[in-house]
């Protein structure tokens, strides 16, 4: 703590002005075609935003914005009394902090095993076989998944009963479908943790092996301590994700019966804004998981400073 | 370091080539469109080519000499455009860009295109220059027009006029193997089919290869639902024909099907056969691959399916020789007083058809293509092919193909595309198997007679047990039914309002419908019941109201 705060007294604060603007004009000038591409890309489509206060069908899709019929909040209410809206959020929600908890708890713990490891070559090897997953596609995931899980699948053969694993509609669905993404990320996720513990200091190792701490504690005293300010950045960004939890997999996933635990935000914007032809709705239902998002990535920052942690924002 | 210079060695060569090649394909695209010129020149002068999206569409370079006959007839060459992936997509894009090509075939999505105005109204160029097409509609030319308010022909229909069924795999189907130990005994009811099935299991609990024999499976895991799951139940229960998830009852009155008390029967019957084993205890999850697969190893004993839907494993079983593993036809139904509708004709099926966009620069050479399509000389050219090549005719003016030709068709997988023949009819207006011409030749190369030429040993001896020549005759014949004065539900092109609350009911039923059949014998009623009051909650019955209008407009145009 004390290390933490001396560091943060030493950076100067400078008072903007011409002269600071002038001083610093090639940092500036560099910086200008990122400013330009983060308009273009990021802001300007944020006006197509528009189309949530308005009904927009193929009928009126080509339509100029003035010409299109204004309808307020319609397309709110209409998403949030759908007879699937409630369910979807606590399946959002539900997914995701699941998700964010067993995905961070398995990264940590399979990067603090890879650190322990001395022979490097293995480690290494390890490491890439684990992360491969990672870059394929989840159609390929869940075709294995449900080779492996689905009733009379690999699993079930192997144990020689039927656990219902992916047709029991519950929240059972929830837990399978984390434990598929862990199996999916974790090496992945992993090389942040691993590269935040190679950035410790060896001689607090060293002074700690002099002290007489064994492989566990120097593990719970160094190294989680040290990978904590990562650990907390990678928890904002992830809350403030929270509710963009990804639809292909939900869809490929899932089946007629766990139907009613699987359907998740975006997708349901799918269904109801493509699938439909109702643009509108589909917007505002995108909107409001984008301004959901947004409200929890502030409070999670918020949370972070009172527990003492460097704010992200 | 060497392997370096050799990985970057292969990545030059490779981009070199892909650039080459995308280069290489225009070129061929270039010379095509002068070798177009060139057969028209004699004919009629410039050619006019035309952009054509084609929902179901291969590549096709309109280069075959049925394509190159067409351009000569009609000065038109088509440019054929067609979904790579999701087909969804582009029509979606074409209305977000409104740039649509000149001839639009959109399968389901042609609701967005005309709510998007895409689609010109084609009634007076028909009136001007389309006499063959109001020849082969006939009477039921007027069932292409879109809505009591609004009469205009935004499509013509993709589906056959007319004609009979030769090919049908019935409301569902058993194997010849299990038929042949019932002795080619047809189980028309569930409780027959029931007791063949379990005698069958008793005596072979497993297959040759060792696999568990099952009963009978379904693919419900995606929108195959509604072909195993849910269409098979209103022909067995209610005797009803294909109208999507309604029923139209004789006063054209709509019913969200699931509601029927039959079908009710049905899914305890097969919430029966669920806990009793014979319906295969996996089929929740499946995917539709291992569907296919079950099928293709000959372990499933019947189905509740389509042609269509299963020929991929049929295929496997044939070419495996395992002819007995294969599916007969059955007129099943719930019990003796219902007649199984699967040879009923619906009238013709409009809503998904050809239409021509606002963008057609040239809309009457068009239409006078599509005419010329229409007309007896263009049926049988894209039927037939080239008389003298493909087909001959013989002293009494009738045509016929050789044999060599017939082989050809048969074994060779690129026939159609190679020689052109069958590769342009579909999704172009057509005629009906078995109709015939003035020459009293049928339109199409599927007749009688061929297909029951084409028929295996299995469906041979099947034949001869039942003493018919067709397989088809031991279903309810198409004489027995009347034809509707509506378009078949399922193809119409209806309003988003209603699509709204149709997709919701859909949802709801699918995964009601399963959760009932897995679920325990005495809980069925509940779910049941359950399951009909999340219907009308989500409008079941504002829909069945909406549909029924939408069906008076219809049948109200067309008398």
């Amino acid at each position: 703590m004390k290390v933490g705060k001396q560091k943060k007294e030493k950076v100067i604060r400078q008072k903007f002005s011409t002269k600071l603007m002038w001083k610093q004009r090639y940092l500036l000038l560099m910086s200008v075609p990122f400013v330009i591409w983060l308009i273009i890309f990021k802001y300007v489509p944020l006006w197509g935003w528009t189309m949530a206060f308005q009904e927009v069908k193929p009928k009126t899709f080509a339509l100029p914005f003035w010409e299109r019929e204004f309808v307020g909040l319609e397309n709110f209410k209409k998403a949030f009394t759908d007879r699937l809206f409630g369910q979807t959020m606590i399946n959002t929600v539900g997914i995701s902090i699941l998700g964010i908890v067993i995905g961070t708890v398995m990264a940590i713990l399979f990067a603090l095993m890879l650190n322990e490891i001395c022979f490097s070559r293995f480690k290494k090897v390890t490491q890439t076989v684990s992360y491969l997953p990672h870059f394929v596609s989840w159609v390929v995931i869940a075709s294995i998944a449900k080779m492996v899980l689905n009733d009379g699948g690999m699993l079930d053969t192997l144990l020689g009963k039927n656990l219902k694993l992916m047709s029991t509609n519950s929240v059972l669905f929830w837990f399978v479908v984390c434990i598929i993404n862990v199996w999916k990320e974790v090496g992945w996720d992993a090389i942040v943790y691993l590269s935040a513990m190679a950035g410790i200091d060896q001689g607090l190792y060293e002074a700690a092996k002099v002290d007489g701490a064994n492989r566990l504690q120097r593990i719970w005293h160094i190294t989680l301590p040290g990978i904590k300010p990562t650990v907390v950045v990678l928890l904002i960004m992830s809350i403030g994700g929270a509710l963009n939890v990804g639809m292909e997999r939900q869809m490929l996933l899932s089946n007629g019966i766990v139907q009613d635990h699987a359907m998740v935000l975006s997708w349901f914007a799918y269904i109801r804004g493509i699938g439909s032809n109702n643009y509108g709705l589909g917007t505002a239902i995108g909107m409001f998981q984008s301004l959901v998002g947004i409200a929890l990535l502030l409070i999670a920052n918020k949370v972070a400073g009172w527990l003492g942690e460097s704010r992200l924002l | 370091m060497k392997q370096k210079r050799f990985c970057a060695l292969m990545l030059v060569a490779s981009l070199t080539a892909g650039i080459l090649g995308g280069c290489g394909g225009d070129g061929d695209a270039k010379t095509s469109v002068n070798g177009g010129t060139e057969v028209s020149e004699g004919a009629s002068g410039d050619v006019v080519e035309l952009v054509f999206y084609n929902a179901d569409g291969k590549e096709d370079p309109w280069t075959d000499p049925v394509a190159e006959a067409l351009t000569a007839a009609t000065g038109v060459r088509l440019k054929v455009e067609y979904p790579v992936s999701s087909d969804d997509e582009k029509v979606a894009l074409m209305i977000a860009e409104q740039n649509y090509p000149d001839l639009i075939f959109a399968k389901g999505d042609a609701g967005s295109l005309i709510e998007a105005g895409a689609l010109i109204d084609m009634t007076d160029l028909i009136e001007e220059y389309g006499p063959n097409i109001k020849k082969m509609y006939g009477d039921e030319f007027d069932k292409l027009k879109y809505s009591e308010d609004d009469p205009s022909i935004y499509q013509l229909s993709s589906y056959a006029v007319g004609g009979e069924v030769f090919k049908s795999a019935g409301t569902a189907q058993l194997q010849w193997d299990v038929l042949k130990e019932n002795n080619y005994e047809i189980p028309d009811t569930l409780d027959k089919l029931e007791k063949v099935l379990k005698d069958y299991i008793a005596a072979h609990p497993t297959t040759d290869d060792g696999l568990d024999t099952i009963g009978f499976t379904l693919s419900a895991s995606d929108w195959h639902w509604m072909i195993t799951l849910g269409n098979p139940a209103g022909y067995i229960a209610d005797g009803a024909p294909d109208n999507g998830q309604w029923i139209i009852d004789e006063n054209n009155t709509a019913m969200y099907k699931f509601r029927s008390e039959a079908e009710r029967e049905y899914f305890r019957w097969m919430n029966r056969m669920y806990n009793e084993g014979i319906l295969d205890p996996e089929f929740a999850t499946q995917t539709h691959e291992d569907y296919i697969a079950k099928i293709a190893s000959g372990r499933v004993l019947a189905l509740f399916d389509t042609d269509w839907d299963y020929s991929d494993g049929e295929k496997i079983l044939k070419g495996d020789g395992k002819y007995g593993k294969t599916y007969a036809p059955l007129p099943l139904t719930m019990n003796e007083d219902i007649k199984c509708p699967t040879l009923m004709y619906q009238g013709l099926t409009t809503g998904q058809g050809i239409g021509i966009s606002t963008s057609c620069e040239d809309p009457v050479a068009a239409i006078k293509y599509l005419d010329y399509i229409c007309s007896d000389e263009g049926q049988v050219l894209v039927q037939w092919g080239i008389e003298g090549v493909n087909y001959f005719v013989d002293e009494d003016g009738k045509r016929y193909r050789t044999e060599e030709e017939v082989k050809y068709s048969v074994e060779d997988k690129d026939y159609a595309k190679k020689t052109g023949v069958g590769f342009h009819n579909y999704p172009f207006p057509c005629y009906g198997n078995g109709v015939t011409d003035s020459t009293g030749s049928t339109y199409t190369t599927t007749s009688r007679e061929s297909v029951i030429a084409d028929y295996d040993e299995e469906q041979k001896a099947g034949c001869e047990a039942w003493n018919v020549d067709l397989l088809l005759d031991v279903f309810p014949q198409p004489e027995e039914f009347e034809t509707p004065d509506y378009s078949p539900i399922w193809a119409y092109v209806k309003p988003s309002e209603f699509d709204e609350i149709g997709n919701q009911l859909d949802e709801i039923a699918w995964s009601s419908l399963i959760s009932c059949v897995v679920g325990d014998e005495a809980s069925f009623d509940a779910s049941y019941d359950k399951m009909i009051a999340d219907l009308e909650d989500a409008g079941m019955t504002e829909a069945e109201q909406m549909l029924t209008d939408i069906i008076k407009e219809k049948v109200a145009i067309v008398q």
